[in-house]
């Protein structure tokens, strides 16, 4: 038990140094739409995502219908409905409770971490990959926490909080492989988010603008573009 | 802006974290020992790009934006850009973060 909490410790420690940067702006952020500090530490514990939740008080404050708000953060989440199909053969003979958890605690950093493990250390198990996702989770939570116990105390302004997480998404989209296609949907996502809002449609510019992106990757692979 | 209520962030917290759940755990429980089809796997593997894409876009550019301050909606572009230069070279989310943080709040108080 003590090894496999250091091993996970060890993966973990760069995923939580960074949730601590980019938690705290998060938390700052949740605290001006009106979150307390115990929310922040619930929502992060139980929804535990960083682009989810520094869109819902972005949303928020732009005013975005409910409805429209679960929409959007959830279509944006479904990314890891691809990260849960790629542990499913390393899950085969794990118990249902620790599968359980460990996919419910799955992030954008986390995957990558426990993917790279699991392809290349034979010893990795369900266990220890669970083991760091739920210390990233709580880096995560009090990081969000003590943003929002400093949001209440400081002013800090909006717009330098969120960049924290445009820093993240650039980050993310630039590692991806652009090939012809891959930059066809980019840059028609990002068109349609512009027109989308251009027409009025800002609370739903994300969703329609990624599904267009999808879309006219789909319509490419349909012609036989290469991928 | 009118402070979110208890109610509202209830109603968020569940659905969010219902979609959250059926997301990260059904994949995982329903493909034990199968396969998804190229054509649906292909299709999920464009939501990634797509998606940041939109995020990306969603954050810097606001219609009337440069036309009302060309200076400042260029700040955040720049910051992005510097962003993405980090990111290539670096690929670390957590320089990436720190460095838009520097580079965006020097753009706005220091320039």
């Amino acid at each position: 038990m003590g090894t496999r909490l250091r091993r996970a410790f060890a993966a973990a420690l760069p995923i939580m140094l960074g949730y601590v940067s980019i938690g705290i702006p998060c938390g700052i952020l949740e605290s001006q739409v009106g979150m307390a500090p115990w929310m922040c530490l619930v929502m992060s514990y139980v929804y535990y995502t960083g682009a989810g939740q520094f869109m819902i008080p972005n949303l928020w404050m732009a005013g975005t219908p409910l409805l429209s708000i679960i929409a959007s953060t959830s279509f944006v989440n479904t990314r890891q409905i691809l990260y849960s199909a790629a542990f499913s053969p390393y899950f085969g003979n794990e118990n249902p409770l620790l599968s359980f958890f460990f996919a419910a605690s799955v992030t954008d950093e986390s995957f990558g971490v426990n993917l790279d493990r699991f392809e290349h250390d034979e010893t990795w198990d369900g266990a220890t990959a669970t083991m760091v996702n739920y210390l990233s989770c709580s880096s995560w939570a009090f990081s969000n926490f003590a943003g929002a116990l400093v949001g209440e105390a400081l002013d800090v302004p909006t717009n330098l909080a969120a960049f924290a997480m445009t820093a993240i998404f650039v980050c993310l989209l630039v590692a991806r492989d652009f090939s012809p296609r891959v930059t066809a949907v980019v840059l028609v996502a990002g068109v349609s988010v512009y027109l989308c809002k251009m027409l009025g449609l800002g609370g739903a510019s994300i969703l329609v603008g990624a599904l267009a992106g999808v879309a006219v990757g789909v319509a490419m692979r349909g012609r036989g573009d290469a991928a | 802006m009118t402070p979110m209520s208890f109610t509202d962030f209830a109603i968020l917290l569940v659905a969010c974290s219902a979609t959250m759940l059926a997301c990260r755990c059904i994949p995982l429980f329903v493909l034990k020992g199968r396969e998804l089809s190229p054509a649906v796997t292909d299709a999920l593997s464009l939501i990634p790009p797509a998606a940041f894409a939109a995020l990306v876009s969603n954050d810097l550019f606001t219609p009337g934006a440069f036309a009302a301050d060309p200076w400042g909606a260029l700040k955040p572009v720049i910051a992005a850009l510097l962003v993405a230069v980090v990111a290539k070279k670096s690929g670390s989310l957590v320089i990436c973060a720190v460095t838009g943080l520097v580079a965006y709040a020097a753009l706005l108080y220091l320039v």
